[in-house]
């Protein structure tokens, strides 16, 4: 790969870059390999490396586009489904001791299947609690052993005027 | 933990598989010991709630699953006359993985703990 090409791959876009690119192209190809045209680079056009180092076949500079933010667990995305599938089974219902079986059981398993969706590498565990407001109170607490770089969890509080509802969502990564 | 060296395990042996009726039998008895003359307190019970989850997590690390990640769950209400429901669902190796729960009430309080393991592969 000529350098030429190398920086046309890099999607060179700056206004230096550009006058670089333009520079290399009137020295013709191959110009690295020719001692008699040097083209000078300016100081500051760095090559940076990729977080987490260099992959097989990859070139100083080339970025990783692919493989963005897929790392840990992202909460926020879990939460917002969480949210919607708590709201799309609940909603506008009063508490009722005949319905909150089939309750937790549509809440959980709309969760489930959301998350299914996204296609994350992750096994998850989804609990849901449904209490009935009286005015007590209730207290959740969770201790995991894992791979804190990798997984993680989300809990989701939610309620209305005659119910409570605690959903945690724990992925755990795959390998 | 789970060291980073690769085992190719994809299966963990049968007599090193999470054993829910082990893991049962230890939080029954932590529960048991820590809350059974327990009154609710709106101060302490946040606390308490933490901590217990704590200590049946570090018990649960004795008996030594290897390869397998833990989750806790412990759920402490105050007694009141009110209606609770909880469920939960997993997306898991149903060969691998398992959970284990139990429920204690007294007067005051009730409080559910659930123990998910995951074999990590």
């Amino acid at each position: 790969m000529t350098f030429e090409k190398l920086l046309l791959f890099l999607r060179v876009t700056s206004r230096w870059q550009q006058r670089l690119l333009s520079a290399v192209r009137k020295s013709g190809p191959d110009w690295a390999f020719s001692p008699s045209k040097p083209v000078r680079l300016p100081v500051f056009f760095q090559f940076t490396e990729p977080k987490g180092g260099l992959k097989r076949g990859q070139l100083a500079g080339m970025e990783e586009y692919q493989n963005g933010s897929e790392g840990s667990f992202n909460s926020e995305e879990a939460e917002n489904v969480v949210k919607e599938g708590i709201e799309s089974v609940l909603g506008g219902d009063d508490y009722s001791q005949t319905h909150v079986n089939k309750w937790t059981a549509a809440v959980v398993e709309r969760c489930l299947t959301q998350l299914v969706k996204l296609n994350k590498p992750y096994k998850y565990i989804v609990t849901c609690s449904v209490m009935q407001k009286t005015g007590a109170g209730l207290h959740t607490a969770n201790s995991c052993y894992w791979d804190t770089s990798m997984d993680g969890s989300c809990t989701v509080r939610w309620e209305n005027r005659t119910m409570y509802c605690v959903v945690s969502v724990f992925a755990v990564c795959i390998a | 933990m789970v060291e980073e060296s690769d085992t190719y395990h994809i299966r963990p042996n049968h007599r090193l598989k999470f054993k829910p009726a082990v893991v049962k039998r230890y939080i029954h008895d932590i529960v048991r010991e820590r809350l059974s003359d327990m009154q609710y307190d709106p101060e302490t019970v946040a606390e308490l709630t933490r901590s217990l989850a704590e200590s049946i997590k570090d018990k649960v690390k004795t008996a030594e699953f290897d390869r397998y990640k833990i989750v806790v769950q412990v759920l402490i209400g105050e007694q009141r006359g009110q209606g609770v429901k909880m469920s939960a669902r997993c997306l898991w190796d149903a060969d691998t993985d398992n959970y284990a729960d139990d429920v204690f009430m007294n007067d005051s309080l009730f409080c559910v703990v659930t123990v998910f393991g995951s074999y990590y592969y």
